[in-house]
């Protein structure tokens, strides 16, 4: 059975598509990530056209961000005010990537774009992540580890406006705040992804925030900070395919569901080394389609 | 078949004419693209009148050509590491979809200059001669042509021109699933002996319909509109789908 999908202007086999979307939302319930660095590019792999790939995550993000959201919420684990300015930053970042984008895609170089920014980070991230994953694990466990010190960031406290984060407890300047949602704001809006990956990090080792309200908090960003980029997507490219966002999503509630049932029996850097090598291994599959020399020594693609 | 009824007796009517004549018509002059299309078979009815044996003696091509569009095609080439995209070539107003059916290799059946004028085969299709002046083999030409035939969009085929009845013919023609939406042209041309005896044309609309349609519609028209609904519906599926699960 063929669907034809109206904005990609392809014919999927929708089981296909579910089952993509159940295996990338097994692995974000697995390991706690958002899981879009992933679907973006497999979804080019299956031949979606990456503009389209890119518009259409953004809005499966916020769709499998709400539940996850409102749990944080009722647990009252999300700071709102650093979201507002994560949001606030974020909002900018995606205008100023939805003209990024729009520049490429004028050009006509888009593809190229999107998949250089993907070999970068995915590469870049994969990296760190199976650095830091493999020292865990090589660690002996029976050294206990030092924690990490609750240090009160001075620099950001002496930054303008500096104001108290009373559910994260801390006492900075929004600017930092706004500075990471505004480059998280860039990459949802570039690459179709939450952003999370980066966003989890920095607010844990960059503004300090205690970890209990951090993915409560990144969430609460990622689902307005994606609404914005899909709404842009849409206006700016007419990009967004709401019938693959829901066919990815149909298979993307229950993957997480099972995914965080598997995750809960696995050893944190275990996890992580896994999740690293399959962040390496798409960005090989990117990059060697960059490299090796191509099938068809001509690009040839509708134009304006 | 009503259609082909009435044609048949008014061609036995017209019994005596000297040279052939051609006429067509199809079965649907509209093909429905909706959420599961997965490609159309449209059947072409014909009639030849004025012609004995005509299984035997006359040859036929049928080309159907899409709605134009433009198209670039880029050079790739190594810079470092990776392959990148080079200057573009415009290649303006070529059909987006394009297939010929004809009883024998194009080439056997229509003299050259015929070819030329008629566009008759996917390599004769005009827009697509970029730097005609300089030199036809141009590589940029034959890659787009790969690249359209790789897609399926531009084809040439033999076969699927049956004759049922005496002066009836049917063209099987098959349009894929990724066939671009628009006003169709078809021509039928009747050849005997390498001579063009007469030719016919009809029209097909190719049109999204259904949710698809609207979906379209909604998403080029009010962009923006589309861009919150789409919010709006992930924010509610999201929000069903976490409900369904913490029930369970």
């Amino acid at each position: 059975m063929q669907i034809y999908l109206p904005i990609a202007e392809i014919s999927v086999d929708p089981f296909v598509i579910v089952t993509l979307g159940a295996a990338v939302g097994f692995l974000s319930g697995m390991f706690g990530v958002g899981g879009g660095f992933l679907m973006t590019p497999l979804l080019i792999f299956y031949g979606v056209p990456p503009a389209v790939a890119v518009g259409t995550e953004a809005s499966q993000i916020v769709a499998s961000s709400v539940s996850g959201v409102l749990a944080h919420l009722r647990r009252k684990t999300v700071d709102l005010l650093m979201g507002g300015f994560l949001i606030a930053g974020g909002g900018v970042g995606a205008v100023i990537g939805i003209a990024i984008f729009r520049y490429f895609r004028e050009i006509g170089q888009i593809e190229l774009f999107i998949s250089i920014a993907y070999v970068v980070f995915l590469g870049a991230i994969g990296a760190l992540m199976l650095m830091e994953s493999m020292r865990a694990l090589l660690r002996d466990p029976g050294v206990k580890r030092s924690r990490r010190k609750h240090r009160s960031a001075e620099w950001m406290a002496a930054m303008p406006f500096a104001m108290r984060f009373r559910r994260s407890g801390l006492y900075i300047s929004p600017i930092p705040p706004m500075v990471l949602g505004f480059i998280a704001g860039v990459l949802a809006a570039i690459m179709g992804v939450g952003g999370g990956f980066i966003m989890v990090p920095a607010m844990l080792y960059i503004l300090n925030m205690p970890t209990n309200v951090v993915v409560g908090t990144s969430l609460f960003q990622i689902i307005f900070v994606t609404a914005i980029a899909t709404v842009l997507h849409a206006a700016a490219n007419q990009t967004v395919d709401i019938l693959l966002a829901l066919l990815l999503l149909s298979g993307g509630v229950i993957g997480a569901q099972l995914g965080a049932k598997v995750g809960r029996r696995l050893r944190g850097e275990q996890l992580r080394a896994l999740l690293a090598l399959i962040v390496l291994a798409v960005c090989a599959r990117l990059f060697f389609g960059l490299a090796l020399p191509p099938e068809a020594l001509f690009v040839v693609d509708p134009a304006p | 078949m009503k259609i082909i009824l009435s044609m048949l007796a008014a061609f036995s009517l017209a019994g005596a004419a000297h040279a052939a004549d051609i006429s067509i018509a199809l079965t649907d002059d509209r093909v429905e693209v909706d959420a599961d299309f997965s490609g159309a078979a449209v059947t072409l009815f014909g009639a030849v009148t004025g012609a004995e044996n005509p299984a035997a003696t006359l040859d036929i091509i049928a080309i159907v050509t899409g709605p134009p569009g433009n198209f670039s095609v880029r050079p790739l080439e190594k810079r470092g590491l990776i392959w990148l995209p080079g200057k573009p070539a415009m290649i303006e107003n070529a059909p987006r979809f394009y297939a010929s059916t004809a009883t024998q290799p194009i080439q056997e059946i229509a003299p050259l200059p015929d070819q030329a004028k008629f566009e008759l085969g996917v390599d004769n299709i005009r827009a697509v001669d970029l730097y005609a002046d300089t030199d036809s083999e141009h590589p940029f030409n034959a890659a787009f042509l790969d690249a359209l035939e790789s897609r399926g969009q531009y084809m040439d085929r033999v076969g699927g021109v049956s004759f049922i009845k005496g002066a009836l013919f049917t063209v099987d023609l098959e349009l894929p699933a990724n066939t671009p939406v628009g006003d169709y042209d078809i021509a039928v041309y009747l050849y005997r002996d390498g001579m063009l005896i007469d030719h016919d044309s009809a029209a097909l609309k190719v049109n999204k319909v259904g949710l698809e349609r609207r979906i379209f519609d909604l998403a080029h028209r009010r962009p923006v509109l589309y861009g919150l609904l789409c919010v709006a519906v992930s924010l509610l599926a999201g929000w069903i789908a976490g409900l369904a699960f913490r029930k369970s």
